[in-house]
């Protein structure tokens, strides 16, 4: 069986490292983008089987814009073949904000909220579910 | 918000309180004047044995007892809330009563003696109470009707048609026959009738108007201290002053930043096509300058005074006369209020130095407003700064921790004991380091969550669950007796959702982190009258006595806390205690050393329904 593949986009490269480290580790083919855009051309160019997205790059919501541009409704949309791919986000919002908002379909097309720092064990665990492992 | 309606209704209903006051002086008068000549009568003729027309005199006291009874009567019924229309009727009511009395004193007049009766000079008494109770010319013309009254019974008498009475009993009149007597007599009285009503009606005049002034300075000292919203203030300002002065228009102008022109901030009776005629220059206005430069003016004539920058727009509006006075900050001039009438003349220095005094509030107001904004501007900027700064510390922190976690975790290979006893250290460091960071960023929000977010009705029973869901692994992890017990009926406190969350968290996690392995933590809440009470009680280490009362201070922690190594930052009970202020909420501590601490929230309950 091979690889499933996970693409890890966020700007900081130290947490980009430390997700594709401990996605390899457990057995995992790893692509990085830095910006929501290399992401989403990355996308186009490798299909791969989840996402790992970072809310905070370019602006203060650039992940939420890119996960609503994959998960568009329009029927016209370029990244229509790619609106089932599970998407991990990583937020620091979390930790700031008491009050946790879990994945809401028509609020924000996600699987998964991970808070940064990245806790190894906790992304291991929600990966291997969103790839039914 | 004051409308000039409601305004002027204040004004009617004050007048029309003063009118029903004096409409009831004048019947319980009445009743005694009734009494009076009924008693008098009778002294005289049974007690003093002096001839008087007995029986004409008796009757005039009951005429007057009797129409006084309906008078009463109709005074009582024509009561209504309706401040004007009740106005209305009182006026009509004295108009009654003075005609009335007209009729009685000429009868009263008759029969002591005519245009020789002592009783003559009652008519004075009435003129002055008519000009205090009716308004415009009806004292003039009741005075009047009065000499006319006087005029006829003479006439009446001196042709023989009515008896001639004599003044007083026993006393003949020989002057009574004569006609230049009766034109002498009739003429004083005449000019002393109409005397007394003018003088009367210009010290009335003044008084209203002194009335007036005074209520709308209080009036205006209590808008300038019920908003801060400068609009508004200035709205009502320039309300007050045209109508305690009773004119047109008022208008405030504010200076702008420039410090060259005047733009429009509130304006009374001034129509939409004089508003917009365009900004005042204060290099084309010459009104202004010397207003600006601290004194009031006046302006007789504004069609032809060169002072004035828009003459022809002033004449299309009606505006004849204006008076221009300064609003005076401590250090600088603010702007102009303007007050316009379509009287020519209308303004003296009177009105110019109350205009001052109207505008020196309004200059209060504008300071106040100021100097509240930039506060909150600051504080707004504050928040946003510790926000933008937290953040900035968050991404390296939460960078650096996720590469710990890496050598933490073994997952680029295996540690050595000592090099794992390093790793161990730095992620408790960046743990310590991001707890702090994030109650910084909590302590912004919370200082600014009376600026930016209104109070809602948020469910306490949903967040008290919430939160302690949310601890309940680390309480296990503790193997700590946990639990939460709660009311059956719903509470909802007026709150910010993510403020209350704050709250409790800090607290229930307070109680989880200080209470050693095996321990107990209690929530309970329940309602007791408007409030709600939330316990928060556990079996932890407590906080030492002294102190309890410096646990709101920023970045205090309590001595055994800190002995204990038990990490935090000290911001945690600040923020409880912030937002506890903003919710209306007191805190109260019960705490003993080794034994356990009880933390109580008490937050009035929203209404019902909320």
């Amino acid at each position: 069986m091979p690889k499933a593949k996970i693409l890890v986009i966020d700007d900081d490269p130290d947490i980009a490292l430390a997700t594709r480290l401990v996605l390899e580790k457990a057995g995992y083919e790893v692509l990085e983008a830095r910006s929501s855009a290399e992401g989403l051309a990355k996308i186009k160019a490798e299909k791969p089987d989840l996402i790992v997205l970072d809310v905070m790059m370019e602006s203060t919501t650039a992940g939420f814009q890119t996960a609503l541009t994959l998960r568009s409704r329009d029927p016209k949309s370029e990244y229509k073949e790619y609106s089932t791919i599970p998407i991990i986000m990583l937020t620091s919002i979390h930790s700031t904000t008491p009050l946790r908002f879990g994945p809401e379909e028509d609020y924000l097309p996600v699987e998964e909220f991970i808070d940064k720092p990245i806790d190894p064990e906790v992304l291991v665990a929600k990966v291997n579910a969103l790839l039914r492992r | 918000m004051s409308t000039p309606s409601s305004a002027l209704s204040l004004l009617a209903a004050s007048t029309t309180r003063g009118l029903a006051g004096n409409n009831r002086r004048l019947i319980l008068t009445r009743w005694l004047a009734g009494v009076v000549v009924l008693l008098a009568t009778a002294f005289t003729v049974h007690g003093l044995r002096l001839p008087l027309p007995e029986a004409p005199l008796y009757l005039v006291g009951c005429f007057i007892l009797a129409y006084n009874a309906v008078l009463a009567w109709l005074t009582r019924r024509a009561y209504t809330p309706d401040d004007v229309a009740y106005g209305q009727r009182i006026q009509r009511l004295v108009l009654w009563q003075v005609g009335l009395d007209w009729l009685s004193m000429w009868v009263f007049m008759h029969l002591t003696g005519g245009i020789a009766s002592p009783g003559i000079t009652f008519f004075f008494i009435h003129v002055v109470m008519v000009t205090v109770l009716l308004p415009g010319q009806s004292p003039y013309i009741y005075a009047g009707i009065a000499v006319l009254g006087v005029v006829l019974i003479a006439l009446l008498e001196g042709a023989g048609i009515l008896p001639r009475y004599s003044p007083l009993p026993g006393v003949t009149c020989e002057l009574c026959a004569n006609p230049m007597y009766a034109v002498a007599q009739v003429l004083f009285l005449a000019v002393g009738l109409f005397a007394t009503a003018y003088i009367t009606a210009s010290i009335i005049q003044r008084l209203r108007l002194r009335e007036r002034q005074i209520s709308a300075l209080l009036q205006t000292a209590e808008d300038v201290n019920a908003t801060l919203e400068l609009g508004d203030t200035l709205e009502r300002l320039a309300i007050n002053a045209a109508l305690a002065l009773s004119v047109s228009g008022a208008s405030i102008r504010l200076l702008d930043s420039s410090g060259e022109t005047l733009q429009m901030a509130a304006s009374y009776g001034l129509s939409r096509v004089y508003l917009e005629k365009g900004p005042v220059a204060l290099s084309a206005s010459q009104v202004d300058r010397e207003a600006l430069s601290g004194q009031a003016v006046i302006v007789h004539d504004p069609q032809r005074d060169p002072r004035v920058q828009y003459p022809a727009e002033m004449a299309a509006e009606g505006i004849q006369s204006v008076l221009a006075v300064p609003i005076l900050g401590r250090r600088r001039p603010l702007g102009v209020l303007r007050v316009y009438s379509r009287d020519a003349n209308r303004f003296d220095q009177e009105d110019a130095d109350f205009i001052t005094a109207i505008a020196q509030q309004g200059a209060i107001a504008i300071e106040n407003a100021l100097a509240h904004d930039a506060l909150q501007r600051a504080d707004h900027e504050r928040a946003q700064f510790v926000r933008t700064v937290t953040h900035e510390l968050r991404a390296p922190v939460t960078g650096a921790q996720s590469l710990v976690s890496l050598l933490s975790r073994n997952i680029v290979g295996e540690l050595t004991p000592e090099q794992r006893d390093i790793v161990d250290r730095l992620e408790k460091r960046f743990d310590l380091l991001l707890a702090l960071i994030g109650d910084l960023l909590a302590f912004a929000a919370s200082k600014a969550v009376d600026l930016k977010q209104p109070l809602v009705p948020v469910s306490l029973t949903t967040t008290l669950q919430q939160v302690v869901e949310r601890l309940a692994p680390q309480a296990q992890h503790k193997g700590l007796d946990f639990s939460l017990n709660l009311p059956p009926e719903p509470l909802t406190v007026q709150a910010t959702e993510e403020g209350l969350a704050r709250i409790f968290d800090n607290l229930i996690g307070n109680a989880v982190k200080y209470t050693p392995e095996g321990g107990k933590v209690l929530v309970s809440a329940w309602r007791e009258g408007p409030s709600v009470h939330v316990s928060v009680a556990d079996t932890g280490i407590g906080i030492p006595a002294e102190d309890i009362e410096k646990l709101g201070q920023e970045f205090f922690r309590a001595a055994n806390a800190r002995e204990a190594n038990i990490t935090g930052t000290g911001l945690g009970m600040t923020i409880v205690k912030q937002l506890l202020g903003t919710f209306g909420g007191l805190l109260s501590v019960q705490s003993m050393v080794g034994q356990g601490t009880t933390f109580t929230v008490t937050l009035p309950l929203a209404a019902e329904g909320a």
